[in-house]
């Protein structure tokens, strides 16, 4: 049982037509240690606030282009807090300007059966458990986490970069992962991963395009971790099938990616198979724990 | 198999530019002339139609040709060169630069494909020993960061033939393994002072210039071969070509080099010859000078040459001078 909120501050989009992207609240506002009871001034941000501010800045270069686009994001803030903080968090999203259309108060539980019932494109969330539960349920999801270097702030791109590892597979190459020692069921996980995420980047490719080469605010991009070029290829042509032109292309063939990751281009530190990062800040990924 | 390419700071890296690496001419200019979609939709439309080798192509050749002799005596060391493709170019180009890698048979794992943003970061974060460009301001963007960088032009129209199985670097000594110091002096005081001056300091170390750290992982990777007793068949072979002479002035720079633990295989004091015809005996993979001049001269003749934009040599407004330049420099002129 959820309780679903519209914000009446947000104009609400045609979620069929939409990308709905839910998202934790404890991404947004920072998960405060104290419950101060009868608190009322805004929430704290959280590590995906300028996340939140990115998605904004291309929802409206989108609207400026074509005031009647309803290719646009659509975020539900997914909240599994107490009750006395709904009004709360509702009045922090006002507070901040937020482009939040809905918001879904429900346990935790029922988390799950909230994101398949309002088909949600991509869920987010910066707790792992969640995140492998959805992706377990077919629900596509990916892992926020925080970027620390403050010089790479910026919210006025958003990054959204793709498995190699993932995209590029094939049952040649699963069969070799198979010999190096990967479990059936992290070779499922593969499997299961690159179908989930073909929705998404469907959409992306075809938001992508309304936007020119140069000055887009939406880049995407494609990186392979460990993966030899050859799969970086067919990760690339596979996205090209399905209407995606990356724009940045990275094949590290087992560098670490912690270096990388500390510019801010990519953010994170688990072998994933899809990575979203806005702005420099974070990255989201799927939590496959390979 | 991936678990075969060494990790980055074990590594010699070198980076380099698509570019360099190929000729890219034709698509240049359509860039250039046409602008990004058209460029781009070119190199989609010719995506099976592989690029002609550019002028790093015969030097990243020869680094493979050390990688085998290296994998051959340490089959577990990491200590090898590991050649990245570092290039702004978008990721749309990307399945044409792939093809092309494979029709070369490059052993090329490691890409960034930036998509238009600057690849300095990257340049740092994958610890690149050395980075070439076609772009002079990257390559002074990477120069500033410490990055040994050169500048990298269309291959001479006549190109020497090089070997494949013995790579040879060959470096100029100022401003290219030393300081601009001494050039300094030369161009402020003329060419008598600058005698007297090297005289003066002959036993006065020169300072280091951006080049000086990968002639030392050269020197490194050499000390391999002679410790398996193979000085003479040694896969890499280095030279300093100097316009300093021998007599005089080439002294301080000799002193210089050996107290820092280096050498090279020869050195070629020219006493303000040109460099080419040597060069065109020496038949280098690459040279390194940061003279245009000399750059061009020793293009002329058939040599691949780099252009290291560094020191008071340079036409552009002068970078801020690096803290060990200003010491020297002020600490000659009292």
């Amino acid at each position: 049982m959820d309780s679903m909120v519209r914000n009446p501050d947000v104009k609400q989009r045609d979620a069929a037509q939409a990308v709905v992207v839910a998202v934790s609240s404890d991404a947004i506002f920072d998960p405060e240690v104290e419950q101060v009871h009868g608190a009322t001034e805004p929430l704290r941000k959280g590590d995906a606030f300028s996340f939140m501010k990115a998605i904004q800045v291309v929802n409206e270069r989108l609207l400026t282009l074509n005031s009647d686009e309803t290719l646009l994001f659509d975020v539900i803030l997914l909240s599994n807090d107490s009750e006395e903080k709904h009004s709360r968090i509702i009045a922090s999203a006002k507070h901040y300007g937020l482009d939040i259309g809905r918001f879904c108060f429900c346990n935790k539980e029922d988390s799950i059966e909230s994101l398949q019932s309002n088909e949600v494109k991509l869920f987010l969330s910066m707790d792992t458990n969640d995140v492998c539960k959805a992706l377990q349920k077919g629900v596509p999801a990916a892992l926020l986490y925080h970027q620390t270097d403050p010089n790479h702030q910026t919210e006025d791109q958003l990054k959204v970069v793709f498995s190699g590892d993932v995209i590029g597979s094939s049952e040649e190459m699963l069969h070799g992962l198979r010999e190096q020692g990967f479990t059936e069921t992290q070779l499922q996980g593969f499997k299961t991963a690159k179908g989930s995420v073909k929705e998404f980047a469907i959409l992306m490719g075809e938001m992508r395009r309304r936007f020119g080469l140069e000055g887009s605010p939406l880049c995407t991009g494609l990186m392979t971790v460990w993966s030899s070029r050859d799969v970086c290829a067919s990760a690339l042509k596979t996205l090209r099938g399905w209407g995606l032109l990356v724009d940045e292309a990275f094949c590290l063939a087992g560098a670490p990616r912690s270096p990388i990751l500390n510019l801010g281009f990519i953010g994170n530190t688990m072998k994933s198979s899809t990575y979203v990062k806005e702005g420099r800040d974070y990255s989201m990924y799927y939590g496959l724990e390979v | 198999f991936t678990k075969s390419l060494p990790k980055p700071q074990n590594a010699i890296t070198i980076a380099v530019s698509s570019r360099v690496l190929f000729n890219m001419d034709k698509e240049q200019q359509i860039y250039e002339q046409k602008g990004m979609e058209d460029y781009l939709k070119y190199q989609i439309e010719h995506e099976m139609e592989p690029f002609a080798p550019g002028p790093a192509f015969p030097f990243v050749k020869a680094l493979e040709a050390v990688n085998t002799r290296l994998r051959e005596l340490y089959p577990e060391s990491e200590e090898l060169f590991d050649v990245v493709l570092m290039t702004n170019s978008h990721a749309h180009a990307g399945l044409r630069l792939i093809n092309t890698i494979n029709h070369h048979q490059l052993f090329i794992e490691r890409f960034c494909m930036t998509g238009g943003n600057s690849p300095i970061g990257y340049l740092k974060a994958y610890h690149t020993n050395l980075y070439l460009s076609a772009d002079p301001m990257k390559v002074r963007e990477a120069l500033e960061e410490g990055i040994a960088a050169a500048t990298m032009f269309n291959p001479p129209e006549k190109r020497t033939e090089v070997s494949e199985t013995q790579l040879r670097v060959a470096f100029d000594g100022d401003a290219v393994l030393f300081s601009d110091e001494s050039e300094r002096i030369f161009k402020a005081h003329g060419l008598d002072k600058f005698f007297e001056h090297e005289k003066t300091h002959e036993n006065t170390l020169l300072d280091h210039g951006p080049l000086k750290g990968f002639l030392e992982s050269l020197g490194k990777l050499q000390k391999k071969f002679y410790a398996k007793d193979q000085r003479l068949d040694c896969p890499i072979r280095t030279y300093l070509v100097t316009a300093r002479s021998a007599a005089s002035s080439g002294t301080r720079a000799l002193k210089t080099l050996r107290s820092w633990g280096l050498e090279t295989d020869e050195a070629l004091f020219l006493a303000g010859a040109p460099k080419g015809p040597m060069l065109e005996k020496i038949r280098p993979h690459i040279f390194f000078d940061d003279q245009l001049f000399h750059v061009e001269g020793a293009s002329q003749l058939g040599t691949v040459a780099a252009h290291v934009p560094y020191g008071v040599a340079q036409k552009l407004p002068q970078q801020k001078p690096a803290k060990e330049n200003t010491k020297d420099f002020s600490a000659a002129t009292k």
